[in-house]
């Protein structure tokens, strides 16, 4: 019975992205996270749910080294990315947040102009060798956010002026610029309104195509409409993932039921 | 089921469905014994209730698919809920079926009420189909409150005595009318009588499949082309 919810099983594996095996995560004297194993697969929109305080946004933080910051989180168990453990001395966060992008609850636009948001990732890392370059990746990272129509004539205008839907949608470009594989989102649309909300969520899905994407989010809705797979948390232990679909229609473990049927919290 | 909802209303809203359905459930089961009945000549003042029962089955009708529209519309019920919702519209659809099948009965009763007595021995028959349809009837009504899959499936395998005895009732009907053309009149009407019994038959089975989705969420079809055997082993 337990090899079926947790579809970490080798036989079910299609281009996994991400693995983690045994991943446990420590603040101080809390157990955030208990030997959570969870297999990640590419082009796939992987949705986590669980009550608030369940560890889903601590997981979603340790995929690319956020923990790193907070000095009494400790992470220990192997995050493979492409194989590569993650948190192998060699790593470089910097170079690896690169990798594994991140968009935030609140929109956080840098506080430069819309262009400079963009522009700012592929000149530190080094992805364009000339201006026209630069142009180039900001119109086309833009355009995949669905906001170059709205903003292109004001490409020098202060990112923190646009609406909170646009903000939001400048942070998935400013994301996307340095080329990810992964982009990991933590309640992207809590902060917007319905219309802004379900522009968030049709891009979610055209970035799929290219990338793995991983969000956290407490409607359920939500990852119903995003997701193709689901995972839920409840007091730090990953109880159960599989296809969205099922999970909301007949998911296995009684402690999820409970939860996507609202009758805990 | 022991958990509450959060939302206690959720609770209220789903319960009142659940409440409906069996009033439906036992209005209809009673609407196929009376017409039996008024059929076979034991109960001739049955007819009557059984049109009067055929409204209130019809707007039942009607009230379930509506609050089951608004849950699905406000409550966004998942899950166990999710099935429980979308099985209330599906065994409400077929409890009305049985209820018109009810009411064809009754119809039949009072064009063949004076004829019927030469053909006690296919009555007989018939008796013995409906009590199988009866308790069939009854005991998948009981599955679904109790969510009962055991029983649900044993429902289920019983239809084939049901199709079995229709076919048995049929030949007996056809040598009876060959027999003696006097019989050929109320002999039609009890062949389709015993074809609305049969299909009610169906729609009981239809109600336990239901019951299988609701408590596994699997369609039982394909569940019983997986196994090729009945279940009552799952879980």
């Amino acid at each position: 019975m337990k090899t079926i919810i947790n579809e970490a099983d080798p036989s079910v594996q299609k281009d996994v992205k991400i693995k983690s095996r045994d991943v446990n995560v420590y603040y101080g004297q809390n157990h955030a996270i208990k030997h959570l194993d969870i297999d990640i697969q590419a082009n796939t929109v992987t949705a986590f749910i669980g009550p608030s305080g369940c560890g889903k946004s601590t997981f979603l933080r340790c995929l690319n080294r956020m923990n790193d910051t907070i000095d009494v989180a400790k992470v220990t168990g192997e995050i493979l990315l492409d194989e590569k453990d993650i948190y192998d001395r060699d790593v470089d966060p910097v170079q690896l947040r690169a990798k594994v992008g991140m968009v935030f609850q609140k929109p956080n636009p840098f506080p430069k102009s819309i262009y400079d948001n963009i522009a700012y990732g592929p000149r530190i890392h080094g992805l364009v060798s000339n201006k026209s370059e630069l142009d180039e990746v900001v119109e086309s990272c833009l355009k995949r956010a669905a906001l170059w129509d709205e903003v292109k004539d004001r490409l020098e205008s202060p990112g923190t002026g646009l609406s909170g839907g646009q903000q939001q949608r400048l942070c998935i470009a400013r994301a996307i610029a340095t080329a990810p594989q992964v982009l990991l989102m933590d309640e992207p649309c809590s902060a917007l309104d319905p219309i802004a909300t379900e522009q968030i969520e049709e891009l979610i899905h055209e970035l799929r195509q290219d990338y793995s994407v991983v969000i956290v989010t407490h409607s359920m809705q939500q990852a119903g409409r995003v997701s193709q797979k689901t995972a839920f948390f409840h007091l730090g232990d990953l109880v159960e993932v599989g296809d969205t679909d099922r999970i909301f229609t007949s998911p296995i473990e009684e402690r999820t039921q409970n939860y996507v049927t609202g009758r805990i919290g | 089921m022991a958990i509450a909802h959060i939302v206690r209303k959720f609770d209220e809203e789903l319960d009142r469905i659940e409440s409906l359905l069996l009033e439906m459930g036992g209005l209809v089961e009673s609407q196929i014994q009376k017409s039996v009945m008024a059929v076979t000549g034991q109960d001739a003042d049955a007819i009557e209730e059984i049109f009067i029962a055929e409204n209130r089955v019809n707007a039942l009708e009607r009230e379930i698919d509506e609050e089951t529209v608004r849950l699905l519309a406000l409550r966004h019920p998942m899950a166990n809920d999710l099935r429980a919702a979308i099985s209330a519209m599906k065994v409400a659809n077929d409890l009305e079926r049985i209820g018109d099948y009810a009411k064809s009965m009754a119809r039949r009763a009072l064009s063949i009420s004076d004829e019927t007595a030469v053909l006690n021995r296919p009555l007989e028959s018939l008796s013995r189909m409906s009590e199988v349809v009866e308790s069939m009837l009854k005991d998948v009504l009981d599955a679904y409150v109790a969510r009962d899959l055991e029983k649900a499936h044993a429902v289920w395998a019983r239809d084939d005595t049901v199709d079995s005895m229709y076919t048995a009732l049929f030949r007996e009907m056809l040598t009876y009318m060959m027999e003696n053309p006097a019989n050929i009149s109320a002999g039609t009407h009890l062949m389709f009588v015993a074809k609305n019994l049969e299909r009610t038959g169906d729609h009981v089975t239809n109600i336990a499949e239901q019951i299988h989705f609701l408590v596994t969420g699997d369609m039982m079809e394909r569940a019983m082309d997986a196994t090729q055997h009945l279940g009552g082993q799952d879980g």
